[in-house]
């Protein structure tokens, strides 16, 4: 009996479990931010056109980023004690690349969508995709470096943990992005 | 020492074979030198030769185009009920929980489902292991469980910003936090065995597709249950 309970609680639950729950955690304090300022975010028209997509970026590239490195640390291809390699360096420069042109278009599916449903042009929505894309990334992408080294490191699987990791700072990051773009714009 | 050199020269001649032609010289080496797959495709890839951001942004804008049109759309059906959304709080808090809960386990999921095809623990018929299996069963039990707590603190914060709540409006909450979580693992699970299993046969690296098509997908598909939940519920 033991012998069949034991490997569904095993270390990789215990790590998708510890990390999903702050992943929640992490989620309701960016969604929590959301509420309080639904006046200032939400109401804007075409940002829930926005916001699915926005929030999804950063763990469609820091999520890639991570699990290449991992890919690369576990194969021993990346040494997890130099920052400083031709891998990282074109990893670095492609998500922040990919982030741009994603944020753009972004943008301009909102301004689409909105016109087919209010039959307005709101152009303000797509510099802000822009503008909170880089800063949100500013400071995702070299955590998400960071962390997966100091996990590899430190002996865990990053697989297991980058996941939610990167959602959950992802998440407060986009929101505070979002706010600090529309108080720019 | 002349094996070493053999692989070096067989290594040099892997790096100047194109990314999308699979040549039998990976298998020749995979037999000869014990080297993974995977370690072979990192080095076809991403070796001295080649330029990886281009790489990297050649393999992933296609998907993350695909991505942004369909959470997009998701975000337009959710646009639509802007009003009945916006009166409901605790869907407001919940959503980008919701969003994270999706990112989260579709990233461990495809990145644990990479890792399995690529040290072959994946069988060429049948894509589907005792390890995926349970793998599965943990993140749903994980995810249930994080929805609830999620719930709880949506509720809690809810409250704490004068939202008046009942007990049908707590129940009706409930209900859709559920059956979005059951969708939610059902469609990561089907997306990432069937796409990765896919792109591995094709020869690409699974890192670059499936984490962007298994969570726009799964969050595409969310916001839908969402939106007609909205509707159906409240």
């Amino acid at each position: 009996m033991k012998n069949n309970i034991m490997p569904f609680f095993d270390r990789n639950f215990q790590d998708i479990f510890f990390s999903g729950i702050i992943s929640v955690i992490g989620g309701i304090f960016a969604g929590a931010a959301l509420a309080i300022y639904k006046d200032k975010i939400i109401l804007i028209p075409g940002m829930l056109v926005l916001l699915p997509g926005f929030l999804e970026l950063r763990g469609n590239i820091s999520g890639t980023f991570a699990s290449r490195l991992s890919s690369g640390l576990f194969l021993g291809i990346i040494n997890p004690k130099k920052f400083n390699t031709r891998v990282i360096f074109g990893n670095l420069m492609a998500s922040f690349f990919l982030v741009m042109i994603i944020s753009v278009v972004l943008g301009v599916l909102a301004t689409l969508f909105t016109y087919i449903i209010l039959g307005e042009f709101t152009f303000k929505i797509i510099f802000l995709s822009i503008i909170a894309g880089i800063l949100a990334n500013a400071i995702e992408i070299p955590l998400t470096l960071i962390t997966t080294f100091y996990l590899f490191r430190t002996g865990h699987d990053p697989n297991n943990i980058m996941g939610p990791f990167i959602t959950t700072t992802g998440d407060i990051t986009s929101i505070l992005a979002l706010l600090i773009a529309i108080l720019i714009i | 020492m002349n094996k070493i050199k053999a692989l070096e020269r067989q290594l040099e001649k892997l790096i100047k074979i194109k990314r999308h032609k699979y040549h039998p010289l990976i298998h020749k080496i995979h037999k000869e030198h014990k080297i993974s797959r995977k370690t072979l495709l990192y080095i076809k890839e991403y070796g001295p030769h080649s330029n990886i951001s281009k790489t990297i942004v050649r393999e992933s804008i296609k998907i993350l185009l695909f991505a942004s049109i369909l959470s997009s759309l998701g975000g337009f059906a959710l646009e639509g009920l802007k009003s009945s959304f916006l009166t409901l709080l605790p869907l407001i808090i919940l959503l980008p929980a919701l969003n994270s809960m999706i990112g989260g386990y579709g990233i461990v999921l495809a990145s644990k489902f990479s890792a399995m095809l690529h040290e072959g623990k994946i069988k060429q018929k049948w894509p589907i292991n005792k390890e995926l299996k349970i793998l599965i069963c943990q993140i749903f039990v994980v995810a249930c469980f994080a929805a609830i707590t999620g719930l709880a603190g949506a509720l809690l914060f809810s409250y704490y910003l004068g939202y008046i709540l009942t007990s049908a409006h707590i129940l009706k909450l409930l209900v859709t936090v559920i059956i979005s979580v059951i969708s939610i693992v059902i469609i990561l699970a089907l997306i990432v065995v069937i796409v990765g299993w896919y792109t591995y046969k094709r020869n690409l690296d699974p890192n670059n597709f499936l984490i962007p098509i298994t969570t726009s997908l799964a969050d595409f598909i969310n916001m839908i249950v969402l939106a007609l939940l909205l509707l159906l519920l409240f």
